[in-house]
Parts: structure tokens; C-alpha cells; sequence
């Protein structure tokens, strides 16, 4: 009588080359009823799980395939070489250790260990406990073949096994050839599974800490960089990020491409009726279409029409939004989600709107929302959100249309961007606001857990595509947000929502790997439940943050007081420089009188007794001849209004000419000052050399005192400009021989030159290879829209003091 | 009076800067009427410019809780043109305030009652400033201009103590008294400032004519005169509101019990925030008693300069009075200059100037971090109110310091120029 088990078991005696089949065979035979039953139980959550992480035809390849197999070959390997014996194998227990395995290696990554009393039991080592009391429990039960299932588990786990799996492209071709998804119930596509391809969880790379080779090892190292940073955590208990069932699956994939072809043949037609060559405009039938999917969904729709005008370029365009109504609240709290037409790099957004309006749909039929949802259609990353978050409260310039719809307070906004047509690898939070405001380090924190995570899609920050959490990549991190903190545009159009103190982060995918637009729309999903869950707005976490990777920052009680230092050297030397002016030693030993109590009030203010010297020897007592320097320096600071003025106001074709004419500008100006300063200004008396000390001083002390307010704004535009102006702590009026005094001064003008606003603006240009004109008509865009006020720091804070600067040194050559 | 071209050209300069920024910038006065720090509940133009929509409908100005000014403000305002469609006349209403105000300081100077007095003679005569330099530093001090701009009803009451001041040095002690009357109908803790202004009449009287007349009958004739000036104003107010015991809750009331706790730049609101509601009513109480403490002492120890303790009290209004704003420091910067040749026996002028300035840049960050960017708390803008306040209390300080020294110098002219130990 033939007997299955008999045909199909692991005998390693039995195996030849024609008997091969049974390395494949083994686990779907089993000795008897009790056994198959008790089996199947223990499989069937497991195997479930696993299908619905990576779809049936994926599971069913590597089940048949190289998940039987490989355990096969290594009890073969290690019953027949090594042991000698010849024991045979049956039954899909081998699937269920194997399983365990890799979740283990799974539960090892998000929690590392359990503890009993005072032991601390690695988590990985579960299913090695299990398969040794199962062992024990049970006779006629291989040890050694589930060991091995439980190496292949681990392997699985750890990712070493990816190569195994078919590639996409043939498991869709078989799905779709079959229609699969239309034959067989509950079976799960490509297209469906929740997680990411190999559903591990975001490792963080410890190897970098011992990397000790690197150029900038004198510098510093990773273990200082741990030491003043810290791991970021989700501090709103609220959230719970990636707590729930991401449900955007599936049958929603279908509506999403018939969007995205209606929108595709719209936008081809309206480019060929118009007969336009730029690829990104957005034709009326678009945005039409946009309106009658979003209304056809039962949401409530409207539009809002505006106009901008910077530098003579007029921006303008219309604004579509949506509102689903909270079934289960009361209109008092809203989430956005933006999709803009154009992304920040001005691609066209086809992908993210159509993404965008699936959500909508598919958003409106869920009834757990809490939060009214808007679903905002911008023509552009730059004016659209700006004009409608203006309007939404009421603040909005005359070009632009006050909203016809509105709905409560905005508790956060997310920005979705899709502007490829393959599949992506990791997503790229932006979260730079306008003027250097950051959102809530929550938003980031439930981004990148969710998207890491839940969804096993890496997540990157500041276009750092490679990050090895290495010295230098945190550093370069680090560099690149202080650089976009400091210049304060908007880095995309979740920018305009963070001065009305709404946090916002834009999604960009990024790269080409597995992930496609389901998984995006699942974080986002995730996201909006996230949000969903909030009690009150997000507060709990930092504001003021550094990120230098997605899971480490330095908080503002670490770096501030960098910027603070350096802001204070200017008001110390202001003080220094004030109590100089108390002294006449060149004119009279005798030191007179009050300026004398005032010059050393600070230097003995520690002492337990305070002694004051007041003499009053009124015809010695010099007076501080504060006229002059207070004039100068106020005037000075209201002349940076003339740049500021201008570099806002006149059109973008004359940024270039302006640039250089103020390079000659700040060429001349100190010198002209200075002779006219030496000269005495041609009526009054001679300038003395206590009033140079005193403008000094009082410049110094306006620097310092704008630097340091600013520092509690915007760090890095201070931490930068106290940077640039950090010589003019140490410059002032030269004395000596002639020769020397032109010879240090004018070579001291030329080195300061090259620190002058316009110079550093050309330098900076010059090096990232950018035109200064598309830098100006941005800033001058930043002023007129956004509301930036990066230039009048550098007009009205860093050009005075630089000027001021200048002419003492200057005034040595007069 | 002589109209002297410096001053013609201090004044002209003065109205033409404050022309300029309100064409300049149009939205100027509006964003400072809305500046915590210039407008408090008392004297915000917001709240006066609700109180006149109330009072020319014909419904009681203090409805809805809103407006707590003087209502005799309302009939004066509401001559003027509607403020929406034409801000400028009131803008200039405003200015030429201010430049009444600057001559009164004139006036002030040029007497040389704060050199020279009955009782007392500064030893550094020569180091002063002419009337004209003391309006300049009132009318370019960049407080002045904020609180001129913001059209902050201050000003008024700001008028009511300098034209005191003035008429009390110029001997003029009835008219004195009837300013002071209407500084404290408009604000109440002028009348505070009775005591010394009396001293400086009746110092005034002495000098001027040869009979002296009783002390005790001097001060109550003129305690009289204020009481009937007030309740001559208060009775002009009940023939407007004609609800008497509604507008003295509404005005008066709310001075004293300070229910609006607006954050503003002084010390009351937040640590009535935190007080418990059954200590409310004691320490109330105590702040009151802390603020009128210093007329009495100040008045005693420096009883031969009596106008000195008026700019004093002055100064202490600003830091402990319940709404304070930077009006009232302006006020006491105006006065501060009288005493120029005080300036060199100070010792932390430097130390004081820079802690002002820098509360008065970092304030309004930190309001804007905490109100705005929702990224700081209450406790940034407490703690900078709190630094204002510390700048304020050391000038105020110092200058006393350097009074009493200047006055022990004026005793002793063979101890001059000797070391102060302190111990």
C-alpha cells in the first residue's frame, strides 16, 4: 500500500536527486488527525498574519518554496552529516516555529527584553523556551528540526532572506492575468498588504558610535553629540501613534487610479487646447473636476480666488477645500490636509491631489472622526495655503477672497506630495515654518514613528537621503535646518500655517523602492487618527528643537546658550567700552570724579563692602557728550530702512544692479562717514575719542540687545548674524604712525567689506550657484507674503552695526 | 511768554516725527492700541472708542463691562470726528496733548524748583538742562511717542500732574489743585500725590510773600479745594451717565479692586492670577497700603525736596500702581531730567538704562511667544515684566540715593567728595 507519508516525509536516508521533492513536501503531511488538527490551530493566526503583511501570493511562493526548504536543508545538513541518524520529519510545525522566529526578532527590535525579577530575558529567545518545552510535553516531537525552523524564523526576521521573495512585477502580472482578487475570497493583492515589504521595524544604527576614523574626529565626536542630545519621544499620551488599523486598502486603489486618469486626461487635454509648454499649470477643467469628485463625495465645497504681487511678478490663483463634518463632534476643531497641484520643487502633485481626494471619499465614511477634516487643493506650495490660512482668520490682504466655509480651530495640518509616477523608498518630513518657526516636535515625533514604525517606510529629515547616523551626517543635519531656520522661508506649503501657531509637516516620498501610493495613504491615515485622538492642541512636546536625525534631538536648553554668548559679547564690550569713557588718562592723571564711581561701580559690585569713591571736583568732571553718538547711531539704524525699502519694493529685474550698487554703497559710505565724523561735520568742534567709544558702545550695545531678543525667536538668523558681526567686537578707531594706521585700516576696511551684507549675500550665491536675483525676489516674496522679516535683521540689526563698524575703523585714516 | 526758537523747533520737530510715523505707517496706531504694554484697561483707546459707540446710542457707557475710563472722556471724544474713516484729528488732538504736556515740563525747568528751593540748594548748580533739553527728552522718548500713538487716555492724566507740578512752582496753588483734582478724577492715585504737591505750594507760598500762613489751615484750604474739584467733576459725570453708583464701580472700583487681570507690565495681574479668591480681598489690601506707604516716607526723609518725591512717587506709580503701562514710565523718564545734576552721584544709570532696554525689546518677544507662536507661557512674559520692574526700581533707587547725597553734601560742604562706605 502506498503511503503518503511514506512518499512525501524528510527521510534524510531516502534523499537522492529524484527524491528531492520531499524537502517541499514535508510540512503538508501529517501522521495523523490529532497532529494535522493541533498544527493547523497553532499556524492558522500566525500564517493569517503573515499574508496579510504580504499578500497570499507572496506567502504561498515562500511557504511552497524556500521557507520548507531551507529548514529541510539544514536538519538534513546537520541530522545526516554531523549526527549520523535518520530520523524523519512531517508536519507544518516546522511553519509555526519558523513564524514564531521571525516574530520574535520583531517583538526583540520594538521591546528588547522582559524581565523576571531581577533578570532581563532577551525577547528573541521566546520561541527557543517554547520549542524546549514542547519538547518535554510532548514525545515523537523533532527538537532539532524546529531549531532549525526557528534559524530560518530568525534570518527571516533580521531581513536576510528578502532575495527569496518574487519580484512585484510578475506577482502582478499572475494577479492580474488570473484576476485573483476578483476569484478568491478574502484574498489579499500586492497591492493590499499593510505593511512594508519586509515589516521591520526602523533599526537605529549604533555601529557609527565606535567609528572612530573620521576626518572630523578632532572636532568632536557621536558619543559628545549623545551626550548634549536626546532621544525624541512622543509626549502627548493623546496621540498614539500607529495604535490603530490602517483600513485604506484594497478597492480604494481602484478609485484612486480612476481619479487619477480623469485628472490626467483633463490636464492633457487643457494642455493641448491651450497649447502650453509648462508642464505643471493647472487647467480650469482640472480643478473643476477637483470640485464636482470632492462635492460628489458628500463633502461641502468651496472656493476662494487671490492675488499676490512681489517685486512686479503677480502670483494667482483659486483655491478648492472641502470640509467632512465630524460625525462625532461639534465643529469647533479641524485637521487639514493639503494637497498642492505644484510641490515645493514646483513638480506637478498629480499623485498627492488624486491621493488627497481618495482620502476624502474615503475619509467622509468613517464615523469615528472627532475633528472636522479639510481637504485643501492649492495651485501652489507658495501662495495657495497662505491665502486660505489668511482668510481662514480673517487677516487676508484685499487680493485675496475672504472663505465662504469655514469650521473651528485648526489643530494641525498635514501636506501630502506625490509628484512621480514609481513607487517610492523612504518619506521626507519638511517641517521648517516661515521665519524659523518649528511645529510641535510631537507632529515629527507621530511622522516618523508612524511612517517607521506602522509602516516600515524609513523616514528621512532635511534632504539627507543617507543617513548613517554618523558624526558628520548628524551634523550636516543639523547644519542644513539651523541654515533654513536662519533664512526663515517657507520650506513648503506647510510653512504658512505655523504662524497661526498650527503645527504642520509636508510628506514628500522620495526614492524608488516598494512602497506605493496605498502605503502613503495609510500613514496619512494614521496620521489624521493620531490627530483625531488630540484632547487639546499640541503643546506637550518642544518647540524650539535641532534635529539631527529622525529620532535625536538638542533641545533649547542645550543650544541656546550658544547664540546667548555670542549676543552677549556685544553688550559686555558695549558695557567695557562705556566705563573707558569714565577715564581721561591721556588728558588728566587725576581720574575725576562721578565718571570714576560709574567706572568702577561694576568691578567691586561683588565685594561684600562697596567702596565709592564720589569726589566732587565739578570743573574736572567730564562730561559723556552723548549728542553726537546717540544722533549717529539712531540715524544710522533708521538708514538701514533705505535698503530694507528698497530691496522689497522695486521689481526683480533691478535686484542684480542693486546688489552691486550697494556693494559700492557700503564701499563708500564708511569713509564719507568717517571724514565727515574727523572733520566735525564742518561746524561743530572735532569728534574727540570718547564719542567713537561711545557709538561704538552704543552700537555694540543695540547689536547685542537685538541679538539676544532674537535668539529667542529665531536661533539659528541670530546664532548666524552674531557669527558675521562677531569682529566688530574688536575693531575700533587705530592710533600709531600714520603708516601703519592707513596700512592695518585699510586692510582692515577690505577684510570688513568682505562681511557686508550685499557681499555675503553674493558670496553665498556664488558658492550654492544660485542667481541673487531668484534669491531676492524669494526674499522680497517672503516679505510681501509670508510675512518674513529675515531682512529687517539683516537691514535694520546686522548693516548698522556693520557700518557703524566701519567708520571707527575708517576714521584712523582721517 | 517768550517764544523761544529752540523750542519752537524742539515742538516742531516733535508733531512732525509723530505725523510722519502715523502716515508712514497707518497701521502704526492701531497695532500699539493693541500692545499689552500700552494700553491696560484704563486707558486703552479700544475700550474708549466702545464706550463712546455705548454712550452716543444713548446706553449707559459701562454696559458689558468693557469701559472703565473717567465719563467725561466721552462727551470731549465724541466732538471728535469718527475715528475709522478720518483717524488724523484725533491723531493731532493726541500730539498737541503731548506738546501741552512738554510745556508744562518747560514750565517746570525753567522755574528752577528742582535746583534751587526753599529749604533746599543742589550743590552741582551748574550741571542742569534748560527747560527746552527736559521737553526734548519728554517728547523723543520712544515711550512717549508709543503712548502718544496708541492715543492711550494716560495722557490726560498725565497732563492733570504736570500742569499741577507746574502751577504749584509757579505759586499758582489753586490751579495746581484743581489739575491734581482732575488727575485723580481721571486715575485716582494721583490724589496720592496731594501731600508733597501741598509741600511744594506751601514752600512756594513762603518763599514769595513775607506772611506765612498756617501750615495746618494751608494744607486743609487745599485739601478742600482738590475735594471740590473732584466732586464738582463727579457731579458733571452723574449729569452725564446718570447712574451714579454704576459709573464710581465701574471706574473708581475697578482701580481699586482690580478685577481685570490683563497681563500688562506690572507686577498685580499675575500674582492675582495666582492668589486663591478668599487672600484676594487682603492683599488687595496690602498692595494698596504698599503703594501709598511711600508718600508718607518719602515725604518725611526728603521733606526739603518736596517736588524730588513727586518725581519719585512717580516713578514708584510706574512699578507698583495696579495697571501700570509704559505711559507711566514715560512720565517718570520726563521728570528724571529736572534732576540732571543728579545724574553723577548715580551709580548703576548704565546698568538700569540696559535692563529697560532690554525688557522692553524682549517683552514683546516673549508676548509674541506665548500669546502668538503659543511656544512660550505666561512665565516668560511675567519674568520680563519682572525685569522692567527691577530696571525701574534701581534708577528710582539711585536717584534717591544720589537726592540724599547731594543733600547730606549740602550740609556738609567740607565733607564733599569723600568716600561713601558703606557698611
Amino acid at each position: 500500500m502506498w503511503s503518503v507519508v511514506q512518499w512525501g516525509a524528510l527521510i534524510p536516508d531516502e534523499i537522492n536527486l529524484g527524491t528531492m521533492y520531499r524537502l517541499n513536501t514535508y510540512p503538508l503531511i501529517h501522521t495523523g488527525f490529532f497532529h494535522a488538527l493541533l498544527n493547523a490551530l497553532a499556524l492558522t493566526p500566525l500564517l493569517e498574519r503573515f499574508e496579510a503583511e504580504h499578500g497570499t501570493l507572496t506567502s504561498i511562493a515562500l511557504f511552497v518554496g524556500p521557507l520548507s526548504t531551507f529548514p529541510a536543508g539544514i536538519y538534513l545538513l546537520i541530522e545526516k552529516v554531523i549526527l549520523h541518524s535518520n530520523t524523519s520529519v512531517v508536519g507544518s510545525s516546522i511553519w509555526v516555529f519558523l513564524l514564531l522566529g521571525s516574530e520574535a526578532i520583531r517583538t526583540y527590535k520594538s521591546n528588547p527584553h522582559f524581565s523576571l525579577g531581577p533578570y532581563k530575558i532577551p525577547t528573541w529567545t521566546s520561541p527557543l523556551f517554547a520549542c524546549v518545552v514542547l519538547s518535554i510535553l510532548v514525545s515523537n516531537v523533532s527538537f532539532l528540526g524546529h531549531l532549525c525552523a526557528i534559524l530560518i524564523g530568525y534570518l527571516f526576521g533580521l531581513g536576510y532572506l528578502k532575495f527569496l521573495v518574487p519580484p512585484e512585477k510578475i506577482l502582478r502580472w499572475i494577479e492580474g492575468k488570473l484576476n485573483l482578487l476578483g476569484r478568491l475570497p478574502h484574498y489579499i493583492s500586492v497591492d493590499q498588504k499593510t505593511f512594508g515589504r519586509y515589516g521591520v521595524l526602523p533599526s537605529s544604527n549604533n555601529a557609527a558610535n565606535g567609528n572612530n576614523g573620521t576626518p572630523m574626529n578632532f572636532l568632536g565626536t557621536n558619543q559628545r553629540l549623545d551626550d548634549n542630545s536626546r532621544r525624541t519621544y512622543i509626549s502627548e499620551n493623546a496621540l498614539l501613534p500607529g495604535q490603530v488599523h490602517a483600513y485604506f486598502t484594497g478597492s480604494e486603489q481602484n478609485i484612486f487610479r480612476g481619479y487619477k486618469q480623469e485628472l490626467q486626461t483633463l490636464l492633457n487635454e487643457g494642455r493641448k487646447a491651450e497649447d502650453q509648454e509648462a508642464e505643471v499649470e493647472v487647467t480650469p477643467a482640472a480643478s473643476n473636476k477637483v470640485h464636482s469628485i470632492l462635492q460628489a463625495a458628500g463633502l461641502k465645497v468651496a472656493t476662494q480666488k487671490y492675488e499676490y504681487t512681489s517685486a512686479g511678478i503677480t502670483h494667482q490663483g483659486e483655491n478648492i477645500y472641502g470640509i467632512i463634518h465630524a460625525p462625532r463632534g461639534d465643529a469647533t476643531e479641524a485637521i487639514v490636509l493639503v494637497a498642492a497641484w505644484k510641490t515645493a520643487d514646483d513638480e506637478l502633485n498629480l499623485k498627492g491631489v488624486t491621493l488627497a481626494l481618495t482620502l476624502a471619499r474615503y475619509f467622509k465614511r468613517w464615523s469615528l472622526w472627532s475633528k472636522d477634516i479639510i481637504f485643501l487643493f492649492t495651485p501652489d506650495s507658495k501662495t495657495g495655503t497662505q491665502a486660505w490660512i489668511d482668510a481662514y482668520h480673517d487677516l487676508h490682504p484685499e487680493s485675496v477672497q475672504p472663505l465662504p466655509l469655514k469650521s473651528g480651530a485648526l489643530q494641525g495640518a498635514v501636506v501630502i506630495e506625490y509628484p512621480f509616477e514609481h513607487h517610492f523608498q523612504k518619506l521626507h518630513i519638511v517641517y521648517d515654518g516661515v521665519n524659523g518657526q518649528l511645529p510641535n516636535l510631537d507632529l515629527f515625533n507621530t511622522a516618523v514613528a508612524i511612517a517607521g514604525g506602522q509602516m516600515g517606510i524609513g523616514a528621512n529629515l532635511q534632504e539627507m537621503w543617507e543617513h548613517n547616523d554618523s558624526y558628520e551626517a548628524r551634523l550636516q543635519t543639523m547644519m542644513r535646518g539651523m541654515t533654513k531656520q536662519g533664512l526663515g522661508y517657507a520650506t513648503g506649503a506647510h510653512s504658512s500655517f505655523m504662524p497661526y501657531h498650527i503645527d504642520a509637516i509636508t510628506l514628500q516620498p522620495k526614492g524608488e523602492g516598494w512602497e506605493d501610493e496605498m502605503a502613503l495613504g495609510r500613514t496619512i491615515e494614521s496620521m489624521c487618527r493620531s490627530l483625531n485622538n488630540l484632547l487639546e492642541h499640541l503643546h506637550q512636546s518642544f518647540f524650539f528643537y535641532l534635529l539631527m536625525h529622525s529620532n535625536r534631538f538638542v533641545s533649547i536648553g542645550t543650544y541656546l546658550p550658544s547664540a546667548m554668548l555670542i549676543a552677549g559679547n556685544f553688550t559686555i564690550m558695549a558695557i567695557a567700552l562705556w566705563m573707558r569713557t569714565g577715564y581721561y588718562p591721556e588728558s588728566k592723571p587725576d581720574t575725576p570724579a562721578g565718571e570714576k564711581s560709574k567706572s568702577e561701580k561694576t568691578s567691586k559690585t561683588g565685594a561684600q563692602k562697596i567702596e565709592k569713591a564720589v569726589k566732587v571736583n565739578e570743573t574736572a568732571l567730564p562730561e559723556r557728550l552723548m549728542a553726537l553718538p546717540l544722533t549717529l547711531v539712531t540715524g544710522l539704524h533708521l538708514l538701514g530702512l533705505v535698503p530694507l525699502w528698497t530691496f522689497n519694493n522695486i521689481f526683480h529685474q533691478y535686484f542684480t544692479t542693486a546688489t552691486y550698487i550697494f556693494v559700492v554703497v557700503d564701499i563708500v559710505l564708511p569713509l564719507f562717514l568717517a571724514a565727515l565724523l574727523s572733520n566735525g561735520l564742518g561746524v561743530s568742534k572735532p569728534i574727540i575719542p570718547q564719542q567713537y567709544h561711545l557709538i561704538k558702545s552704543f552700537a555694540l550695545l543695540l547689536l547685542g540687545l537685538s541679538l539676544s531678543t532674537l535668539a529667542t525667536l529665531n536661533f539659528s538668523l541670530s546664532f548666524m548674524i552674531g557669527l558675521l558681526c562677531a569682529p566688530l567686537s574688536f575693531i575700533g578707531r587705530l592710533q600709531g604712525p600714520a603708516a601703519l594706521r592707513y596700512g592695518v585700516s585699510s586692510l582692515g576696511l577690505v577684510l570688513l567689506n568682505l562681511l557686508s551684507p550685499p557681499i555675503v549675500l553674493l558670496g553665498v550665491c556664488w558658492y550654492t550657484g544660485v542667481s541673487v536675483e531668484t534669491v531676492l525676489t524669494q526674499a522680497a516674496f517672503g516679505w510681501d507674503v509670508w510675512g518674513m522679516w529675515t531682512q529687517v535683521v539683516v537691514w535694520c540689526v546686522w548693516w548698522p552695526a556693520w557700518l557703524i563698524g566701519c567708520v571707527q575703523l575708517g576714521s584712523s585714516i582721517f | 511768554m517768550a517764544v523761544d526758537r529752540r523750542m519752537v523747533g524742539v515742538f516742531g520737530v516733535a508733531f512732525v516725527l509723530r505725523l510722519l510715523l502715523i502716515c508712514l505707517f497707518p497701521a502704526l496706531p492701531d497695532l500699539l492700541t493693541g500692545r499689552v504694554e500700552v494700553s491696560t484697561p484704563v486707558n486703552s483707546f479700544k475700550r474708549l472708542q466702545e464706550g463712546l459707540y455705548l454712550y452716543t446710542r444713548n446706553v449707559s457707557p459701562y454696559d458689558g463691562g468693557v469701559f472703565h475710563q473717567a465719563p467725561l472722556l466721552l462727551p470731549i471724544f465724541s466732538l471728535l470726528p469718527d475715528i475709522h474713516s478720518n483717524p488724523i484729528p484725533t491723531a493731532i488732538f493726541y500730539f498737541l496733548v503731548d506738546l501741552v504736556n512738554a510745556y508744562a515740563l518747560v514750565t517746570i525747568s525753567e522755574s528752577g524748583q528742582s535746583i534751587q528751593s526753599r529749604l533746599h540748594s543742589a550743590v552741582r548748580k551748574h550741571i542742569q538742562w534748560d527747560g527746552v533739553s527736559v521737553a526734548a527728552w519728554f517728547l523723543f522718548n520712544p515711550f512717549t511717542i508709543a503712548t502718544c500713538l496708541a492715543r492711550s487716555t494716560s495722557v490726560f492724566t498725565t497732563s492733570g500732574i504736570l500742569f499741577a507740578v507746574s502751577n504749584a512752582v509757579g505759586g499758582n496753588s489753586v490751579n495746581a489743585m484743581l489739575a491734581l483734582g482732575f488727575a485723580s478724577y481721571l486715575s485716582l492715585y494721583p490724589a496720592l500725590l496731594f501731600i508733597p504737591l501741598v509741600l511744594v505750594c506751601y514752600d512756594q507760598r513762603l518763599e514769595s510773600s513775607k506772611k506765612s500762613p498756617k501750615a495746618v489751615g494751608y494744607v486743609l484750604q487745599h485739601a478742600a479745594i482738590l475735594a471740590a474739584s473732584v466732586v464738582g467733576l463727579l457731579a458733571l459725570s452723574y449729569l452725564i451717565t446718570g447712574n451714579f453708583w454704576e459709573f464710581i464701580s465701574a471706574t473708581y472700583g475697578f482701580h481699586l479692586l482690580v478685577p481685570d487681570l490683563t497681563p500688562n507690565v506690572g507686577l498685580w495681574w499675575y500674582f492675582f492670577i495666582e492668589m486663591f479668591d478668599s487672600f484676594r480681598e487682603f492683599f488687595i489690601g496690602v498692595f494698596w497700603l504698599h503703594l501709598a506707604s511711600y508718600v508718607g516716607g518719602l515725604t518725611a526723609r526728603l521733606r526739603r525736596q518736596p517736588l524730588f518725591v513727586i518725581a519719585s512717587l512717580l516713578g514708584v506709580f510706574a512699578i507698583f500702581k495696579p495697571y501700570p503701562s509704559i505711559s507711566d514710565a514715560s512720565l517718570y523718564f520726563a521728570m528724571l531730567p529736572l534732576y540732571r545734576h543728579l545724574f553723577p552721584l548715580m551709580r548703576y544709570t548704565f546698568f538700569a538704562i540696559s535692563a529697560i532696554l532690554y525688557s522692553s525689546l524682549l517683552g514683546p518677544a516673549f508676548y509674541h511667544l506665548w500669546i502668538y507662536a503659543g511656544s512660550g507661557n505666561a512665565n516668560f512674559f511675567y519674568a520680563i515684566t519682572l525685569v522692567w520692574s527691577l530696571g525701574l526700581s534701581i534708577l528710582l533707587a539711585d536717584s534717591i540715593f544720589s537726592a540724599l547725597r547731594d543733600e547730606w553734601e549740602q550740609d556738609h560742604p567740607e565733607e564733599q567728595g569723600t568716600e561713601v562706605k558703606q557698611v
